[in-house]
């Protein structure tokens, strides 16, 4: 895959943590963003689409759930990661069933994340290069021939 | 006998010693008037036979004409006198004398007729006076000795007296006996019932009326029994019904705290994670600063304290999640499964750990065990937890049975046993709380904390067994169709 740098973008209103995490996640290799709450952060995706989106879920204002909602709906190829302390199984499915990739408990092992953080980036990276394909496919076969092949 | 009858039976001995009685005075009475009727006759028959003689004298002697008046008078009268005493009379002298005194008065009255036509026929007057002499010596004979009687009377009187005074006595004494008798009969067995009432009443149901017969008491006291009977088994349920009760009731207290606790430790479990993430990221931005920087004096110390730190925050994070376990409120996915399969999985699971200490595993799964609808996952989840505890308790080589079956229709049981160290008693009512543990570090005391959780949501409840040095057994029920 691209040896290209993965923009990830922290969401959290706990800036202690949310400081600490970029710094050591930059010390891995990624291109960090940081912003403290909701609206930033949807701010932050309207300007440039970062890959991956690590998102806390108990915020003021705009909270996290919102915020995964709307990052889907803007740009449905970002991937969303959530990291949360409060996070019950339920908002776990509900965030799957939103369309995020995973969901953490804080305090997470920084080498998990990091996992996960990369295998959020390859998902992007193959849904984008599926679009691309179908597109193609979309030009030079008809409809029928691709269900032919499916078949 | 029934009471009606007892007291027809002393109505009926009463009854009869007066009739008896009546009789016997009505005889004695009979007796002594027809006595007195005998003895007033035979006076008059005296009587009549003295006049007779009289006016015969005055006839005879002193020629009184008149007389023969007086005299056919008094012959009509001892003649009638005669004919009402005539059967005593036969009786004391007999029939041939009887006729003989007949005929002489007959004579008699002819010849003083004969006398009174022609009073100086002298042969006739001496013949009259024979005849007279004859009859009044016959008279004196049958009726003279009558005017004595009157002592026999009395002597009689006297004598039936004596005896209607025993009679009235004995006929009190044997009233008074028999009457004595039927009140007792009467009475004692409701002296009987009345004490088993009481008895009952004093709350010793054990108590049995002992009365037997076939009167409406003794069948009053069978009946008393059966009431009693039905009585004891009432209590008997009652109280086995209240200590069940009692029993629910501490379970749901139990529950409840545990529940709320639950609770409790689910909150502080969220407050707590967020900065456990603090400390978390610092100490490891640490070690990974310390990790790249040059050597310098004490890097190595310092990045054991910080790998002090980091590992302490694990078993902090151990112990949130845990309990964020607990508080899952998320709905069971519910599956028909077999439960068997489920201990199996388990039994899979643990099979190296098993093999480690050489503990041998024992499983009793019947074939027919119906399948259950449950969440497979959870219930693997609790069975692992307790479990994992068994071989942990074990020593080396230990033995622990897995067994499943139907506590009823509707309830499915898995008992898990072990012959580990037991748990002393004052503990056993502390392992489903939060925290308690024997482990020191290695445990975090949630296992049993989180699978009473989770059973609880499966509508099941799970109980614990043990003594100490006897081993532990703990019993999960579930229900065969959980809806939520
Ligand atoms: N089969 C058993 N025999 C003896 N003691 C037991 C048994 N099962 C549980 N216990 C006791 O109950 C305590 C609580 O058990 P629980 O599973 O809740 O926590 P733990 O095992 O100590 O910790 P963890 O489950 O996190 O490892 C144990 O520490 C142990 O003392
Ligand atoms: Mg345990």
């Amino acid at each position: 895959m691209s040896k290209k740098e993965i923009k990830v973008l922290l969401v959290d209103d706990e800036v202690e943590f949310v400081d600490t995490l970029g710094q050591r996640l930059k010390m891995r290799g990624l291109k960090v963003d940081i912003v403290y709450d909701g609206e930033q952060a949807l701010s932050f995706v309207k300007k440039t689409a970062p890959d991956v989106i690590v998102l806390d879920l108990k915020m003021p204002g705009l909270d996290g759930m919102e915020v995964l909602r709307e990052v889907k709906k803007l740009k449905p190829d970002v991937q969303v990661i959530i990291l949360t302390g409060h996070g019950t199984d339920k908002d776990d499915e509900q965030a799957r069933k939103l369309g995020g990739f995973d969901f953490i408990r804080k305090p997470a092992d920084i080498d998990l994340l990091v996992v996960k953080i990369k295998e959020a980036f390859s998902e992007k990276i193959e849904r984008a290069m599926t679009a691309i394909t179908f597109a193609e496919a979309g030009v030079f076969e008809t409809a029928e021939r691709i269900i032919k092949k499916d078949e | 006998m029934k009471i009606k009858n007892k007291l027809l039976v002393g109505f009926g001995f009463y009854t009869l010693l007066a009739v008896a009685m009546g009789c016997f005075m009505y005889l004695e009475l009979h007796t002594i008037i027809s006595r007195l009727a005998y003895v007033k006759s035979a006076d008059d028959i005296v009587n009549n036979a003295l006049e007779t003689r009289r006016y015969e004298k005055n006839l005879l002697l002193f020629n009184d004409k008149g007389a023969i008046n007086e005299l056919d008078h008094y012959i009509t009268l001892l003649r009638k006198n005669i004919g009402v005493l005539k059967k005593e009379i036969v009786k004391k002298i007999g029939a041939q004398e009887f006729a003989k005194l007949s005929g002489q008065i007959d004579e008699y009255e002819q010849s003083i007729h004969a006398i009174a036509r022609n009073p100086a026929d002298k042969g006739l007057i001496e013949k009259v006076r024979i005849i007279a002499r004859e009859i009044q010596a016959t008279i004196d004979a049958v009726a003279g000795g009558e005017r004595a009687s009157i002592d026999y009377l009395l002597a009689h009187l006297n004598r039936s007296m004596i005896l209607l005074l025993f009679t009235i006595a004995a006929f009190i004494i044997a009233g008074a006996i028999i009457n004595m008798k039927l009140a007792a009969s009467i009475s004692n067995p409701i002296r009987d019932l009345e004490e088993a009432t009481k008895r009952v009443g004093g709350g010793d149901l054990s108590w049995r009326s002992e009365l037997t017969g076939r009167d409406e008491i003794a069948s009053l006291g069978m009946s008393f029994n059966r009431m009693q009977e039905r009585l004891s088994a009432a209590r008997q349920s009652l109280e086995l019904a209240i200590t069940e009760l009692h029993e629910k009731q501490e379970q749901l207290l139990e529950s409840e705290k545990l529940a709320s606790l639950g609770r409790i430790a689910a909150g502080v479990a969220h407050e707590i994670n967020n900065p456990l993430a603090i400390v978390n990221e610092k100490a490891g931005l640490m070690q990974d600063i310390i990790g790249i920087s040059d050597e310098f004096q004490n890097k190595d110390k310092f990045m054991s304290l910080i790998q002090g730190i980091v590992a302490s925050v694990d078993r902090c994070r151990a112990i949130t999640h845990h309990l964020l376990g607990y508080a899952r409120p998320t709905e069971s996915v519910m599956e028909t499964m077999s439960l068997n399969d489920v201990l199996a999985d388990v039994k899979g699971f643990l099979h190296k750990e098993l093999e480690d200490k050489r503990i041998a595993m024992e499983t009793n799964f019947p074939v027919d065990l119906p399948q259950i609808r449950s969440d497979k996952g959870q219930l693997e989840q609790v069975v692992l937890n307790i479990v994992r505890n068994a071989i942990e308790a074990v020593s080396e080589g230990g033995h622990i049975n897995i067994s499943s079956g139907m506590k009823d229709s509707k309830t499915a049981l898995i008992s898990i046993a072990d012959d580990g160290p037991g748990i002393p008693q004052d503990k056993v009512k502390h392992l489903f709380e939060p925290f308690f543990t024997t482990k020191g570090k290695k445990g975090t005391g949630l296992g049993l904390f989180v699978s009473y959780g989770i059973v609880k949501k499966l509508g099941g409840m799970i109980t614990a067994e043990s003594k100490s040095g006897r081993g532990t057994t703990f019993t999960i029920q579930i229900p065969v169709d959980f809806r939520q």
